[in-house]
């Protein structure tokens, strides 16, 4: 017990230390990347002199370290800042837009699980057929098709053909939530179908891998039934690449849902980082980062606990 | 018994025009897809379009431009009365306005509207020079003392000097009350900017005529939503999604025209495209390589390049397009077909020694980056070497500050009201336009009192400007929008406006 406390601290101070080197990066990059949000807000109306007039009033005038420093102090009490064009705290201007973002990150997946899971299983255990070729060689299309360019097609045929969906945004002032959720299938099944190739490919190989060792052949020479063989004793030592690819999948869409966002105008935390990166929103693009690799950090680490689960043989 | 039938009659005849006028209030919403978000509502800091197209339904100068551009009476009652001297401004004030907050609109809040306009806002700044005081003169009136004739005052009065409750004016705006005929009720960033009518709102009188004349809230609510990606204004328009969207890409005319619920709309000379030069430092420095610049290059081709179709460009050497009171063939020299013989030869007389220019542009904004593209071609063609730098536009308005990094930046304006307002004849705008001649005939164009005398002085600018080369003008551009169908009583704007317009039903 001892010693798996003394391994989930040593992980938890590795993490801390990712994260240190995130927030250091971060606003070494954010900061030699050209562009003036002082510039940005006043417009192409602004001279030099009243760019750096705001640039005083905004702090951005003052020595590097002195605002590192300040970031840095402000995260260790939980503050990440205030945004320089929204006019609020930057964890209100996150917090104002995790729904959107959990929901669609949520959706995302389980149709990705959804797809990628039982097609997976049944074209290794089908391997060499039609189907397997099939499926093959349609996950090879999806990995390779961009979610922007599905969803553009998704919004031309059900949103404008059919009019079953809206074609962007999440609703205006008193949207129901149950409304608000219509606005996320179609970019969560843009999102999950290309993200459901990647789990296909890594169940079906997983799958392969133990369907040839001997404890499958001697389940079934024991007479276990085949839907057995394949999901208790097959399936069960396939998981830990499936968890691998599955939590790699959630942490990647967390972040990479920004072009999705950005055509189906979703307010979330990726079209936040878009237009904080435009309009260089300093604060805005640090805090959201950070955020985002705090939550890639979690989900790494839930994924390793859940090997523990699935395989006691697996240590810290 | 006569008069009283009279005055019952009267009564009538106003009870059915008020009747009349409530009939077309509606309770339908409008929802209009923008291309962004707007980075503050905060229009005196930040007057960019999208800023300025949501803001003008909240708040009202005292002055809006009408059809020609001219300034016309919005929150004042008249045109100023002006002192014999031209340096001293009476503005009267209209009656009977209130805020949003309930509040009476006065002189009072006027000038701590405009003492705030004149502190943050650039053209504020410019007319804060000029003015020796701003006072009230009772309660409906306000007097500018100006310390030398300035000629654009108006027209500076027309845009981003909106008027406040005085309570209400802070260094950091926090509540957004206006006169206009919506009110704010609520913004969501990156979601939604909800307007709802202002039943207390009082119209100007008149005629509608681009911002001016007679205002009605018809809808009962006014949405902007953010939508970043065009394609998906586009789509959202055609699936009934949107009532209107906004700058929609000239590929899509078709599209919206033949999808049967949406109709495209063009708004002719919207704004026009330049390729400002560098006159502080650097290659163009010299006024002989800037004039080669000029005779290098073929506006057509890179309009065509950035537009694809005719119906959406012009070509046009003045530089306000035809129809407008400014528009001029005065002093323009070098601009056609491309002439890379003469090129050569201003190449030679101004000793160029083959340095790179360094030409900036951005793909935030398409067709500043084809025009770019062409430019590069007629450049090399008539001997310049360049060194095209695509950049995106926050990189590209800090790069073009620096004197030392760019000798030509690729932008695009609107046709202001005032032609001497234009940025580039500011002397501190990006590419330092200082010339003595200049200096000389903006003078003249400041000491102007009637509109004759502007225009000769304006025409004097402009070759002026032909002579300085500061910038090279490519073309005029029109924009598209998209209003769906039975949306009815739209007026194409360069800020599109919906007050006088009613929902589908």
């Amino acid at each position: 017990m001892a010693r798996i406390a003394q391994a989930l601290l040593k992980r938890l101070g590795g993490m801390a230390i990712v994260l240190a080197l995130v927030v250091t990066v971060v606003f070494i990059i954010v900061r030699v990347t050209p562009g003036d949000p002082a510039a940005v807000m006043l417009g192409s109306d602004a001279t030099p002199a009243d760019i750096a007039q705001l640039r005083e009033k905004m702090g951005l005038d003052a020595p590097l370290l002195l605002q590192y420093g300040q970031f840095v102090l402000g995260i260790v009490q939980g503050d990440l800042g205030q945004s320089i064009f929204l006019n609020q705290p930057v964890t209100t201007a996150l917090a104002a837009r995790a729904e959107p973002t959990f929901f669609l990150t949520l959706f995302s997946i389980l149709i990705a699980v959804a797809i990628a899971l039982p097609v997976g299983i049944l074209s290794a255990v089908k391997r060499g057929t039609i189907f397997d070729q099939i499926v093959v060689t349609l996950t090879m299309v999806a990995a390779s098709v961009p979610s922007f360019w599905l969803g553009l097609i998704l919004i031309q045929v059900f949103a404008v053909g059919q009019g079953w969906f809206p074609a962007s945004g999440y609703g205006g002032p008193e949207t129901p939530f149950l409304e608000r959720l219509h606005h996320l299938v179609l970019p969560a099944v843009a999102l999950g179908v290309v993200n459901s190739a990647l789990i296909t490919r890594f169940t079906r190989a997983a799958m392969l891998d133990v369907l040839g060792d001997d404890y499958v052949r001697t389940a079934r020479a024991k007479g276990a039934g085949e839907g057995r063989v394949i999901l208790k004793h097959a399936l069960k030592n396939a998981m830990i690449p499936i968890i691998t690819v599955i939590g790699l999948s959630i942490a990647m869409l967390v972040a990479g849902a920004v072009v999705t966002e950005t055509v189906f105008g979703l307010p979330g935390v990726g079209n936040l980082v878009v237009s904080a990166v435009l309009r260089r929103d300093y604060p805005v693009i640090q805090g959201a980062l950070l955020v985002v690799a705090a939550i890639y950090v979690l989900i790494n680490f839930i994924v390793d606990m859940l090997y523990i689960l699935v395989d006691p043989r697996v240590r810290l | 018994m006569k008069k009283s039938a009279l005055v019952l009659m009267t009564l009538a005849a106003l009870a059915g025009t008020s009747s009349l006028a409530m009939a077309q209030a509606s309770d339908g919403v409008l929802t209009v897809a923008t291309i962004g978000e707007p980075p503050t509502l905060d229009v005196m800091q930040t007057a960019t379009d999208i800023v300025l197209t949501i803001d003008q339904h909240i708040f009202e100068t005292l002055y809006t431009y009408d059809a020609q551009w001219k300034s016309v009476p919005l929150l004042a009652a008249g045109q100023p009365t002006i002192s014999e001297d031209g340096l001293t401004y009476r503005i009267p004030l209209r009656e009977g306005v209130k805020f949003h907050d309930g509040s009476d609109f006065d002189a009072k809040d006027v000038t701590a509207s405009l003492k705030r306009w004149m502190a943050v806002n650039s053209k504020g700044k410019q007319v804060a020079a000029i003015v020796e005081s701003l006072t009230e003169d009772g309660d409906h009136a306000v007097v500018f003392k100006l310390k030398s004739r300035y000629a654009p005052l108006l027209a500076t009065l027309s845009q981003a000097s909106v008027i406040l409750p005085s309570e209400k004016v802070a260094d950091t705006l926090t509540e957004f009350v206006g006169t206009g005929p919506y009110a704010l009720k609520e913004r969501k960033p990156d979601q939604y900017t909800q307007l709802v009518r202002f039943d207390g709102y009082k119209s100007p009188e008149g005629e509608p005529s681009n911002y001016a004349g007679k205002r009605e809230a018809i809808a009962k609510e006014i949405r902007f939503v953010p939508v970043p990606d065009a394609n998906t204004r586009v789509e959202g328009l055609i699936s009934g999604q949107f009532d209107y969207a906004d700058s929609l890409p000239v590929s899509a005319f078709e599209r919206v025209e033949k999808s049967g619920n949406a109709k495209p709309v063009i708004f002719r000379d919207a704004g026009w495209a330049s390729m400002n030069m560098n006159m502080k430092e650097g290659v163009l420095a010299k006024k002989e390589l800037r004039q080669a610049v000029q005779a290098a290059l073929n506006p057509n081709d890179m309009m065509m390049a950035a537009f694809s179709d005719e119906r959406f460009f012009s070509v046009d050497a003045s530089i306000f397009p035809e129809g407008s009171f400014w528009h001029t063939e005065e002093g323009v020299a070098r601009y056609g077909d491309g002439n890379p013989e003469e090129a050569a030869k201003l190449l030679e007389a101004g000793g160029y020694d083959g340095t790179p220019i360094r030409l900036l542009t951005s793909r935030q904004y398409e067709f500043h980056y084809k025009i770019g593209e062409v430019a590069k071609a007629y450049l090399e063609a008539a001997g310049f070497k360049v060194d095209l730098q695509v950049v995106d536009w926050a990189t590209l308005t800090t790069r073009r500050a620096d004197s030392k990094a760019w000798d030509i930046f690729i932008t695009h304006s609107n046709f202001p009201g005032d032609p001497t307002t234009i940025n580039t004849i500011t002397d501190s705008y990006p590419g330092w336009y200082v010339s003595e001649q200049k200096a000389k005939a903006v003078a003249t164009y400041m000491d102007a009192t009637t509109d004759d005398a502007k225009k000769a002085a304006w025409d004097g600018i402009q070759t002026v400007i032909y002579d300085d080369a500061p910038l090279y003008k490519v073309g005029n551009f029109n924009a598209v929008s998209g209003v769906a169908n039975g949306v009815s009583g739209y007026e194409p704007t360069y800020w599109p406006h919906f007050w006088n317009v009613a929902p589908k039903k």
